[in-house]
Formats: structure tokens, sequence, C-alpha cells
């Protein structure tokens, strides 16, 4: 009875949100609250995206097969003064870009995984390697007795590379979206989504590319005539691996197997940033993730106000940058899933509607277990 | 000079009672102030004090009712030394963590200084009447501390606390006046009453009063059923005066009088007294493993740990009594923390329901230096190496255990139910994620923390450098076995 009460419940809410979404709303409610925290989050983390963007690049540039990349996050820009800087971890954070990174090369999906499992790519990256340590047989000799090792190297670099592509697009969408509001032109969530989806379709087709130069060569890892892009093969599998199943929020939330709260199928198993418990746990001494360290440094004025304004001021402003956060990305993600909709949501054609909202009906199931419920009742 | 510890906090008291002052600033300032000159001569007196010689120091007397047997008399040795010290920078702290927009603030410092000059005076008197003047004076105020500016039960509480602590008051009477009256003395004073030749009957049947008195004061199992209702309904700063220091008027009445007094008799009531304290630790440990409120779980530790000094006692060993004293101060520190930090609690969160509270050692929002404190408050409660609470536990052990081993292993169990209990309590208020009603908690300011850090550095530094209190009564211990 209470299980059939539930599933009331849940179908409910799940139809609710969906004639939400064909109406041309967004997952986030549209408040005056939510269209600031939102807009002021985003330009931080535009700001912040552009620096791990231009990191992302520099390693996948630069130190591409090396075993010992130990100054991978200074930009080539190595002086004592910021060597100690680094160390008191007063800068940006790369190493949150390289969480992201690794999820997604862990998680796969899209063109660009497959591409990395083919003999095309290991004939690349064999060249690449050769090329490399040309004079080095030392190298050239780890190469031979183990294969799989340095490939393996360029296949990681590949995701930096993907990925710092990636961002540098969702980088300028944000602080365009951030530089319109301050002119009044972005009013609503619906517009902030509008915004998102606008850039997202824009660079829809955008090559993902990556080559390297070894002694003025350049050597193609992923040519533009594999045909990946933007969308299908960075944008989704991003989605997929950040914001449902990766580990952004590093710490933050901790699962117990024994006390089933990890589900037996795999595929049913959440932990990305629209599922993630803003409130850190356990005890003192677990870090709030690395990322809201780094926005909390670019966080625009007329925010940071209504920061003050909670009753702990800037004390708990890790996870207030956090809340808002997710608030924003469940704007990206309600611009995702109108950009991949079979058509338009506005339709009016009876058998495009059935497939759209079986299509919305997917998505939402999906993200009922997130924070999507408890964003819109605070 | 000595006069001044008891004289500064009742002119302190009659002059804020009288000083026109509605808000209760200069209520509270005038209060600080005249505690911190409190504290301020005890720290002198210790630099006077001689710690190789044995007996009162510092010594005054002035003839006042003579006709009755009763003078002002008093004096501070080894005995009473660390206690007033404790007196005087628990009733500071007392004040400093009150409320500043306390109601009928006038009122409340005013007798909160009357309640700080009734305990000071019971420990320094000579005169077994004087002291028992003082020690019916501080539960007075005690119960308008109660019965006004407590919780929602006050007035069952503060009623059951006086009609307790009243026939403890009349017990520990009878005993001194029994003992006045058999021995033919003309007089309460201390010193001449010790050297009385009393039969062991005799002994017996005066010591018995006094006995359950100070159990009741202390309180020991079955006397101790007002502590934790006192304790729940008390506000912080009262409930951290009076573990701090108002039950040591027991163990301190129990020292000085019992065995000062009855040595005899009270070496053959030891064997049972000891069970008693075995039984009382247990007791008090297995009560604080089933109760839901915080606070209720730091009173039934306190009944437990007040039973490690009823078994130093009873063990009436050099090295015992002196663990005895230490064990009080130790009490004192770690007792008045725990309660300070629930009172934070209590006031952020506006519970003290273990099972409402969780995760609350959220870094973020929750309140992770008051959670940090609590934990190593809890520590030193448990007897972990380091802190006070291990090496005044360890003495007292190793002082009763040759003497009497069963309950000397009794009260080791009780030891390690502290942990027990007290684990239990920082696992569900302090672990896991903050339940979300409690999400929206006002910062703690470290202002506001000062005073546990204070406790907590004594707590730590008495546990590293014991020496620094046990060397106060460790002459006045051998004289208080061997001069009676």
């Amino acid at each position: 009875m209470v299980i059939s009460a539930n599933k009331s419940t849940r179908s409910q809410v799940i139809e609710e949100y969906i004639n939400r979404l064909e109406s041309g709303e967004a997952l986030l409610n549209d408040t005056p609250q939510n269209l600031v925290e939102v807009v002021g989050i985003l330009k931080s983390y535009g700001v912040v995206l552009d620096a791990y963007s231009v990191n992302l690049c520099y390693i996948a540039n630069t130190q591409f097969l090396r075993l010992f990349p130990v100054w991978k996050y200074f930009n080539g820009e190595v002086t004592f003064k910021r060597l100690l800087r680094n160390l008191w971890h007063d800068r940006i954070n790369y190493e949150y870009a390289e969480y992201c990174m690794k999820s997604m090369f862990w998680h796969g999906g899209g063109g660009l995984d497959a591409y990395l499992d083919t003999p095309e790519f290991a004939a690349a990256a064999d060249r690449v390697i050769k090329a490399k340590f040309k004079y080095n047989p030392l190298m050239l000799g780890l190469h031979k007795v183990f294969p799989d090792f340095l490939p393996e190297l360029l296949r990681q670099m590949s995701y930096y590379s993907g990925l710092g592509q990636f961002w540098r697009v969702m980088s300028d969408i944000f602080l365009d979206l951030s530089d319109r509001y301050d002119r009044g032109e972005i009013k609503s969530i619906p517009d902030v989504v509008q915004h998102i989806l606008d850039g997202l379709v824009k660079d829809a087709a955008r090559p993902i590319t990556y080559k390297v130069t070894i002694r003025g060569e350049e050597y193609e890892v992923l040519p533009k005539s594999l045909g990946l892009t933007f969308l299908p093969d960075t944008a989704v599998p991003y989605v997929e691996a950040i914001f449902f199943r990766g580990t952004p929020f590093h710490g933050t939330v901790s699962y117990n197997a024994q006390a089933y709260q990890i589900p037996y199928d795999q595929s049913a198993f959440n932990y990305g940033a629209l599922y993630a418990d803003p409130l850190p746990i356990g005890g003192a001494g677990i870090p709030p993730t690395l990322l809201m360290q780094d926005m909390r440094h670019f966080i625009p004025d007329y925010l940071m106000d209504i920061y003050h304004q909670g009753i702990r001021g800037e004390g708990d402003l890790r996870i207030k940058i956090c809340e808002s956060f997710q608030k924003s990305m469940f704007c990206v993600t309600t611009a995702a899933v109108k950009g991949l909709a079979p058509h338009p949501l506005d339709t009016s054609d009876p058998e495009q509607q059935a497939a759209n909202r079986k299509y919305l009906k997917g998505w939402l199931k999906r993200l009922f277990e997130s924070q999507m419920l408890t964003v819109n009742q605070n | 000079m000595l006069s001044a510890l008891i004289l500064i906090p009742l002119v302190g008291a009659i002059v804020i009672g009288f000083f026109p002052d509605k808000e209760g600033k200069m209520s509270r300032n005038l209060a600080i102030f005249t505690a911190l000159s409190v504290l301020v001569i005890n720290i002198y007196l210790g630099w006077q004090f001689d710690t190789s010689v044995s007996g009162f120091q510092f010594s005054e007397y002035i003839p006042w009712l003579q006709w009755i047997g009763l003078n002002y008399s008093i004096g501070i040795d080894g005995l009473s030394f660390p206690l007033v010290c404790l007196n005087s920078l628990l009733t500071l702290i007392a004040i400093i963590v009150t409320d500043k927009s306390i109601a009928r603030p006038r009122f409340y410092y005013s007798i909160l200084l009357l309640l700080s000059c009734g305990a000071v005076g019971a420990f320094l008197a000579k005169d077994l009447l004087l002291f028992f003047l003082f020690y019916e004076l501080e539960i007075v105020p005690l119960y308008f501390l109660i019965a006004i500016w407590g919780g929602k039960r006050r007035g069952y509480a503060a009623m059951k606390f006086l009609l307790y602590t009243a026939v403890s008051g009349i017990l520990v009477l009878a005993s001194f006046l029994g003992l006045v009256w058999l021995t033919g003395a003309d007089s309460f004073a201390y010193e001449p009453l010790r050297s009385h030749t009393l039969s062991l009957t005799s002994q017996l049947l005066v010591i018995a009063p006094l006995l359950v008195g100070v159990f009741i004061k202390i309180p020991i199992f079955p006397f101790h059923t007002w502590l934790p209702d006192a304790h729940v309904e008390a506000s912080t700063p009262i409930s951290v005066l009076l573990a701090g220091v108002l039950l040591k008027l027991g163990t301190y009445g129990l020292l000085r009088f019992a065995v000062g007094l009855f040595l005899d008799a009270w070496v053959i009531l030891a064997p049972w007294m000891a069970i008693l304290a075995g039984i009382s630790a247990l007791y008090g440990a297995s009560c604080a493993i089933a109760q839901k409120d915080m606070k209720k779980v730091v009173a039934y530790s306190s009944i437990a740990h007040m039973a490690y000094i009823l078994l130093g006692v009873s063990a009436t060993t050099r090295l015992s009594i002196t663990a005895s004293v230490f064990q009080m101060v130790s009490h004192g520190l770690i007792s008045a923390l725990l309660f300070l930090l629930v009172g934070v609690v209590y006031k952020k969160t506006g519970t003290r329901d273990v099972e409402s509270l969780r995760g609350l050692l959220n870094p973020e929002r929750g309140l992770p230096v008051t959670g940090g404190l609590m934990i190593l408050g809890v520590m030193a409660s448990s007897g972990l190496p380091g802190m006070v609470g291990f090496i005044s536990e360890f003495l007292v052990f190793r002082g009763s255990f040759p003497i009497f081993p069963i309950p000397t292993l009794l009260c080791l169990v009780g030891t390690g139910l502290t942990a027990v209990y007290f684990l239990l309590v920082i696992n569900k208020v302090f672990f896991g994620r903050l339940t979300q009603s409690l999400a929206r908690l006002p910062q703690v300011k470290w202002v506001e923390h000062a005073p546990a850090f204070t406790l907590l550095f004594l707590i730590i530094a008495f546990g590293i450098q014991p020496s620094w209190v046990v060397h106060w009564s460790e002459v006045q211990a051998v004289a208080l076995l061997t001069g009676s």
C-alpha cells in the first residue's frame, strides 16, 4: 500500500516536471533569489572554468608523455613565488579539473571514448611516442616491454584536451550570461536556460581535435577528420559522468554498501553533482569540494551580499556556493535535456509530443533521486 | 586576608542587590570584578601558602556567639585550598557564561555571589557550627537560582533539591551537636574536637547522620535522585557551579569531618563505604548509558565520578586521600567543561535530546569547535592519559586497590563505562550527517568558547603536571590520618 502510494506520488511529481519543461520552464523554480544565485555563481564558475580549461589544454599540449609532470599546474610560469603560492593552496585548485577529467575517462561514453580503443588511435599514439622519444632508447625500450603504458598516458591526454576544449566553450557561455544579466537582458531562470541552450547549440558541431608538437612537427592524436564534435562527444559524456555518476564533490558524501545504500544494479547508482549532498558529513577535516574553494574568490558582490545575510555570514560560504552551484547545474541540465530532445518541446504534433514525453520521462526518472526536489523546496 | 574571600563576594552581592541597574550590564561587570578580585586573592594566597606545613594557615579568629560555642574561626589548609581556588575560578566562569540578557540580573548576580560566598565560607570554616551555617547558606541562593532561572520543571527540581539538602544539613548538624554533647566540649571549634576520646560506639552513632548528610550532598547512591533533576532544570552556569563546587562540599565534609574527627569509626565503616562507592559508580554509569538528555548523561556521570572520591577516602591511605582531593579538582574542572559545552549545544540548537541531534561536528554548519572540545572533555572524563582525569583516577585506584581490590575493580569498570556512555553521546550528537533542521545553526563565537578553552588548558596542564595540584594537599593528607 505504502509502496503504491509512493509510486503514485513519484509519478505525479515526474508528470508535474514534464509539464513544466513542456511549458518552457526549467527544472529549477523561477524565483528572483534563484536567478541571482544562478547567474552569480555561474559567473564565478565561468572564471574558474576558464582557468581549468587553460591548464588542461596546457597539460595536454606541453606535458604529454612526461612521467613526472611536476610543474603541470604552473602553466609554464615556474617561479619561487608561484611555487610558494601553489604549496600554500592560495590558487586555483587544478586538481579538481583532473578529478573531472578522470571521472569522464573512467566512465567513458561518446565518440571520443570509442575512438581511443581503435587501431587508428594506437597507430597515432605510436607515432607520437616514437617521435617524442626518438633520442631516448630507455623510454623506447620501456615502450617495447610495456606497449600499453605510454598509449594509456596519451589516452588520458586526449581527455585532458577534450575536457579543456569543452570547458572553454562553457566558460564563455557563463561569462557571457553574466554580462547579459548585468545589461538587464536576463530576467528569469528560463532566460538562463535559453542562453545556455543557445550556447550549446551554437557550438554543438564544434570539432574536438588534439594535436601535439614535437621538435616543430605536428602530430594529430584526435584528427578533425574523425568528426568528434562538442555536443555528443564531450558535453553529453561530461553530463553523464559528472552530473550523474562522477565524484566531483570529493568527500562530501559517502555510501555504505553494507547498509544497502549502493544498489545492486550499478547503472542505478548516481553520485554526481546533481546528487551530491552540499553538507559535508563525518567530522571536521573533510574538505568541501575544491571547486567551491576556487569559486569563492570570484563571487560577484551582489551574490556575496546575499550570502552575508545568512545566519553564519561567510562561515558556511562553501556550502552556500555549493547549493547555488547545484541550482545552476539544474539549469544546465535543463538546457541539455531540451537540446537533446527528439523534437521541440513546444510541438503541437501528438506523435512528437508522445516521443518527447517518453524521452523526458527517462530523464526525470533519473533526476527524481537527485537534489532536484530539495533545491526547489528551499 | 582570608576573610576577604568571604567578604568580597558578600559585599559584592549586597552592592549589586541595591545598585539601580535595570539592564544588568553594571551588575554583570561588578560581579565579574568581584569574582576576579577573589581569584586574584586566591593566587596571592597560593603564593604565600607553605605546602611543607600541615594544619591551617592564615587563620583568623573573632569571638562571636560564645554562649552557644560559635566563633568566627577560619583557616585554610591543603584540603581546602584547591577547592577554594576551584570555587573562585568556576564562579568567575559561571558569571561570564551567563546570558547577558538574563531576567532580573541584579538579583541573579547578587545571589550567585552569595552562593560563592557560602561555598568558600564552608571550605574555610574551622568551626563546625560555622561550617554548618555556610553549608546551609549556599542552599538558599541555589534554590532561587534553580527555581527562578531554571527550565520548565524548575519548581519541582528546586523544591526537591531544597528538601534533600535541607535534610542533609539537619543530619550534619545533628552529628555536630551529638559530638559536642558527647565530648562535653564548650565550643564547636574543629581542632580541639579532633582530640576527643569518644568510644567507638559513640563515634559510630555520631558519624552515621554525618555520613548520610554528606552522601546526600555528594551524592552517593541511593541518596542521589535530586541531582539529575537539579542539573536538568538548572541553567548552564548553575550546573557548572553545582557540579564543579557545590557537590564538593559533601566530599570535603566527608574528608574533613568523617575522617578528620572520627577516624576510628571510619576505618570500621570503610569497607562498606568502598562497596557503596563501587555500587554508586556502576549505578551512575549504567544510568548514564540509558539517558537521552545530554545533561542527564553528564549528571549521572558526576554521580559515578564522585563515587571514586568516596572510594579513595575509604582506603584511608596517604596516597588515596591526596588522590581524593585531586579527584575533586579533576571532576570539578571536567564536569564544568562538559556542562559548559552541553549548554552551548542547547543554546544553539534548542535541544539536548540525543535522538534529535546529529552531525554537529559538521565543519561548516555545525558546531565543530564545540564538538572538538566536547570530545576532548569526554576523553578527559574517560581517563585518557595526558589529561587530569587519568592521573586523578589512577591515583585513587592506585591508593585504594591494595586495601579494597574488589570495590576498586568495580570502579574501574565504571571508568570503562564512562567511555561507553560518552562515546554513545558523541557518536549520536556529533557524527553523521547534520540533521536538516539543524542546518541553520548560529555560529559560536570564539569568546563564547574562551571559558571552555581555559578549563581545557587546566585539564591538560594538570594532566601533564599533576604535582601542581597534588603538592598542596600531600602534607595535609598525612596530618589528617595521624593527627586524630
